[in-house]
């Protein structure tokens, strides 16, 4: 997506972690990625739980025009309420002071997320592994708290298979409610496997507790960026083979999604 | 002024400032440059860092490898200097170490940025820090004293209570003050658990 605002400023808001150094590394990646590609005048990051907090942010940016853009899966509790309180926005464009804020729709909603998800599943499996045996499980967090926090998973099982025949099958499971990944087993007769968490980083759930749950690490291990290999794909387990990609979120065409979702703005929310 | 400009103002050539464990020069030909204070004597055998990507990294690990969540806690590692000769570039690396301290600053100083009481910031909270307001005085106070005071460089502007009078922080000859205008995540988080801790004592059997 071709975006040109050289007078406006982008934020892309994420989570980060008080515990893991990985999980805010995507959102500086797609930063730099955007910044060096020159579409805005300035290119932003805040988060939850590190620095730049989204109460620290708003000083650091001198343009008039701010597009925010949530980091985030899903819609739900963050992006409905913790950020809008936080940065002191209401609906889709707000004031505050001369400035105009912009809030676009989560990366993890955007249609092009469906693209995304099977490039990346295809990429894990080896060469001569056929998709068409092969069982495609799209893992979230889930939590009996929020209904909505499983919509957008969802969602891209339903277009994923709407597209095609390209997996044997196309499945959603869950770290914190049924259906539960740590159930894979029963939830699928294929003998390959391939689960792609659809998370924003590769921290602490997606790759340290998600893997134990799968049964392919016995004990959570290190932080992914402090351990020598990513990660060693297939796992057998028994007469099992499972592939388990990195977060879905820390693919570079995310970038890509992030600028998707400021021109979806333009086009549906712009007043 | 932008940012910039009001940086490479506040530091011209041929000066310095200190700016929390930094130390920021501008030789006289313009070139801004920072490193530790641990480092100020001397430049020799210095680590040169030469982008905000690997500054970032640096301030990310202390120099035992542990994380550093909070960027302004007193565990910078020391040992790399960063230079550039362009004041946007410069900002964007401080940032990278300290990030929107500067700007923090700047904008609390001229006046467009008020310091939040940390009853509004708990009281604001919901989900799993919905109870964090419910702190005393006294544990407030405790907060200040065991988190921030100990794992934080930044001086607090922010008073407990909205009436309780605070008087406006300035920055001293020579500094660049690393201030604090609203409670973080850690210090939300420890009032959490004082609160929690706290109803727990009182319903115990």
């Amino acid at each position: 997506m071709q975006i040109s605002k050289p007078h406006s400023a982008l934020l892309i808001l994420g989570h980060g972690s008080t515990e893991n150094p990985d999980s805010s590394q995507p959102s500086w990646d797609h930063a730099d990625k955007i910044r060096a590609a020159g579409s805005f005048g300035s290119v932003h990051c805040a988060f939850w739980k590190e620095e730049p907090s989204f109460r620290q942010i708003w000083p650091t940016i001198e343009e008039d025009e701010i597009f925010i853009v949530p980091n985030f899966i899903s819609e739900g509790y963050f992006t409905r309420q913790v950020i809008p309180r936080e940065l002191e926005i209401e609906g889709h464009t707000s004031q505050r002071g001369d400035k105009t804020l912009h809030y676009c729709d989560p990366v993890g909603i955007h249609e092009s997320m469906t693209d995304l998800l099977i490039k990346r599943a295809l990429e894990v499996i080896d060469e001569g592994v056929s998709p068409e045996e092969t069982a495609l499980i799209i893992v979230g967090h889930g939590t009996n708290l929020n209904k909505k926090s499983t919509d957008a998973i969802k969602d891209q099982v339903e277009a994923i298979r709407a597209k095609g025949p390209k997996f044997a099958e196309v499945l959603d499971a869950y770290m914190e409610e049924a259906p539960f990944v740590a159930d894979w087993k029963e939830l699928t007769d294929a003998k390959t496997v391939v689960v792609v968490p659809f998370f924003i980083a590769d921290a602490l759930h997606s790759y340290q507790d998600i893997p134990v749950l799968l049964g392919i690490e016995s004990e959570i291990t290190e932080a992914a960026s402090q351990r020598e290999v990513f990660r060693r794909n297939p796992y057998k387990m028994g007469d099992r083979t499972i592939y388990y990609s990195s977060a879905i979120g820390t693919d570079p065409s995310l970038a890509e999604v992030i600028l998707d979702q400021v021109a979806y703005f333009e086009e549906h929310y712009r007043s | 002024m932008t940012l910039a400009e009001t940086l490479a103002f506040l530091l011209p050539p041929n000066a310095e400032l200190r700016f929390g464990e930094l130390y920021l020069t501008r030789d006289k030909g313009g070139v801004f440059a920072v490193r530790h204070r641990d480092d100020r004597k001397s430049e020799d055998g210095l680590e040169i860092v030469e982008n905000c990507n690997d500054l970032r990294e640096l301030a990310k690990f202390d120099s035992e490898g542990e994380y550093r969540p909070l960027k302004t806690a007193p565990t910078l590692r020391s040992g790399w200097v960063t230079k550039s000769d362009d004041a946007e570039e410069f900002l964007a690396r401080l940032d990278a170490i300290y990030p929107a301290v500067f700007a923090t600053w700047i904008s609390y100083e001229k006046g467009e940025l008020d310091a939040i009481s940390l009853r509004d910031t708990l009281n604001r909270q919901t989900g799993m820090y919905k109870f964090a307001g419910s702190i005393t005085d006294q544990m407030a106070n405790e907060i200040m004293r065991s988190t921030c005071a100990k794992g934080c460089i930044r001086l607090i502007a922010w008073p407990i209570e909205n009436d309780c009078p605070v008087s406006r922080l300035k920055a001293a000859k020579g500094t660049l003050p690393v201030i604090c205008t609203e409670a973080c995540t850690f210090a939300v988080s420890e009032a959490r658990r004082l609160a929690k801790e706290a109803y727990e004592k009182a319903n115990a059997t």
